[in-house]
């Protein structure tokens, strides 16, 4: 029995690797429909958007850029939907270089699926460098740190933007960061000097970090990873990529659990001799 | 679909593959997907940096509309550059200076108003709450608020090192191993689950480069990797693994 579980424990790890792959390839050719539960985070952030009557301004900060795109992106769309079904008026933008493009994709792209007009009913400010300091100075003067959008037409002429003059007049910001900056700087740097709402999305790898945020009221709500993605497609009531890929994220979480279960196993089983070789 | 959407499939799948390949073993493949990655994200930061800030949030403002006032901050900016001449190295002092000094000023009362103090606030929530239904003892956010305490108590007695870990002090520093452990454990499991998600992200695609609109993107170039692959093992001599 030693000998079977130091052979086992030996294995070429490459195997693992080939047995993950499987297990995520499957569910996404042949997708289980496994149920999926809306968190109490999650659902505050769709509750905000339902509360905020048709016309409010609303702030999605795409903070990320194409390597967390898996994520992130799917989150984007879901709530842009969801803000121009609610007939909100969209104010995006991005405080990382590298995510510009992207972010002005998306942007574009669910404005155009749902009937929206540039300039009137949403506006894409682009990147703004400085993190922090672009959150500050726009408290203080939304034209004098986007003086032009992305597309180069002056933001002070836009209708939406017409009585939009700083922080103060957006009534919900919701930041999507896969780092720094992102929500934390909105909200030590905006939230708590400009007063508005702010609502966080992030990659699951930064969600324990901001946790804390949601105890203390310091945000109101967090979609945290593709799980959070999925929960507010559900609630949108729109299937997308999120939806799609947590079959195959939970096949593979029950696949490392049983990958950890059986190696600790094996573990033990090769008594102590076999644990002091390592 | 346009010549371009279909090159940039071919470009994304192939480079894809490159990267995993290194799951089999470092290769040729994965070097050149690497480099790549390296030159594009370079030349793409350049080339987002240059139009989107010394363009339009400078060179626009300045000389179209007259903004001359922005002169201050670039020739603070180019001053960091004077690093790079050892004779005129101190001028990009005056520039650290003033972003040492601002970025001071402006972050230190913000973080201990926003990460100190309100996180403080939060650890102290009553236990007992009064209200109109007389007084509530025990509710489940009630224990949320007596775990939040105890951990970060616990927690701060491990990591309180002037006395020694004896007795009491020893027992509760070892309750504020277990609060660690399970939060190292919450965040392993998240990462994993992030990783998981760019791997479901990256198949996906793989999946739709996969179909016939794509010219079979996915298994033209996968079989290309494997071939490549076979013929890079065949080319090496065997001392190349432990060397």
């Amino acid at each position: 029995m030693k000998d079977f579980a130091r052979r086992m424990l030996s294995l070429d790890r490459r195997l693992i690797f080939l047995l993950i792959a499987v297990v995520t390839l499957l569910p996404l050719l042949y997708p289980l429909g496994l149920p999926i539960r809306v968190s109490p985070e999650v659902r505050k952030i769709y509750d905000y958007m339902e509360s905020l009557p048709e016309g409010s301004l609303f702030l999605l900060s795409l903070d990320f850029d194409p390597s967390s795109k898996p994520e992130l992106y799917p989150m984007s769309i879901a709530l842009l939907r969801h803000a121009f079904r609610k007939n909100l008026k969209v104010v995006g933008m991005t405080l990382w270089i590298t995510g510009t493009s992207m972010a002005e994709s998306v942007v574009a792209g669910v404005a155009q699926e749902s009937g929206k007009e540039k300039g009137k009913d949403y506006v894409f400010l682009g990147y703004g460098p400085g993190g922090a300091n672009v959150i500050i100075s726009m408290g203080q003067d939304l034209y004098a740190t986007f003086p032009t959008d992305y597309y180069g037409a002056k933001t002070a002429e836009l209708p939406m933007l017409k009585e939009v003059r700083t922080l103060r007049d957006i009534q919900y910001v919701i930041s999507l960061s896969a780092g720094s900056p992102g929500v934390e700087t909105w909200y030590v740097y905006g939230k708590e000097k400009y007063g508005f709402e702010l609502g966080g999305g992030c990659t699951a790898v930064s969600a324990p970090g901001l946790y804390p945020l949601i105890d203390t009221g310091q945000i109101n709500g967090l979609l945290g990873g593709l799980r959070g993605a999925a929960e507010y497609e559900t609630l949108v009531g729109v299937a997308g990529k999120a939806t799609a890929g947590m079959d195959a994220q939970s096949a593979t979480h029950f696949l490392i659990i049983v990958l950890i279960v059986v190696c600790n196993l094996f573990y033990f089983l090769t008594g102590q001799e076999g644990r002091r070789r390592g | 679909m346009s010549t371009e959407m279909l090159i940039g499939a071919w470009v994304a799948t192939g480079l894809s593959l490159f990267m995993y390949s290194f799951l089999y073993k470092d290769n040729p493949f994965f070097k050149l997907g690497e480099h790549i990655y390296v030159g594009v994200s370079v030349g793409y930061g350049l080339v987002i940096t240059y139009y989107e800030v010394m363009v339009k949030k400078l060179y626009a403002p300045m000389v179209q509309e007259g903004n001359w006032w922005l002169i201050l901050p670039t020739i603070l900016g180019l001053l960091v550059l004077a690093r790079f001449i050892p004779a005129l190295a101190w001028l990009s002092r005056i520039s650290f200076a003033f972003i040492v000094g601002v970025g001071s000023g402006i972050a230190i009362p913000r973080v201990i108003s926003s990460l100190i103090l309100q996180q403080v606030q939060g650890t102290l929530k009553p236990l007992v709450t009064v209200g109109d239904g007389g007084v509530a003892w025990f509710t489940f956010a009630g224990l949320n608020t007596l775990l939040i305490l105890v951990g970060v108590v616990s927690v701060l007695f491990y990591f309180f090192f002037s006395i020694e870990h004896t007795g009491v002090v020893h027992r509760v520093a070892r309750v504020g191993i277990y609060f660690l452990m399970v939060s190292f454990g919450a965040a392993f499991g998240y990462t994993v689950m992030a990783r998981m998600s760019l791997l479901i992200g990256r198949f996906d695609e793989l999946i739709q480069y996969a179909s016939p609109d794509y010219g079979y993107a996915t298994l033209v170039l996968l079989a290309a990797v494997v071939v490549g692959l076979v013929w890079w093992e065949r080319g090496r001599s065997p001392e190349s693994d432990n060397g």
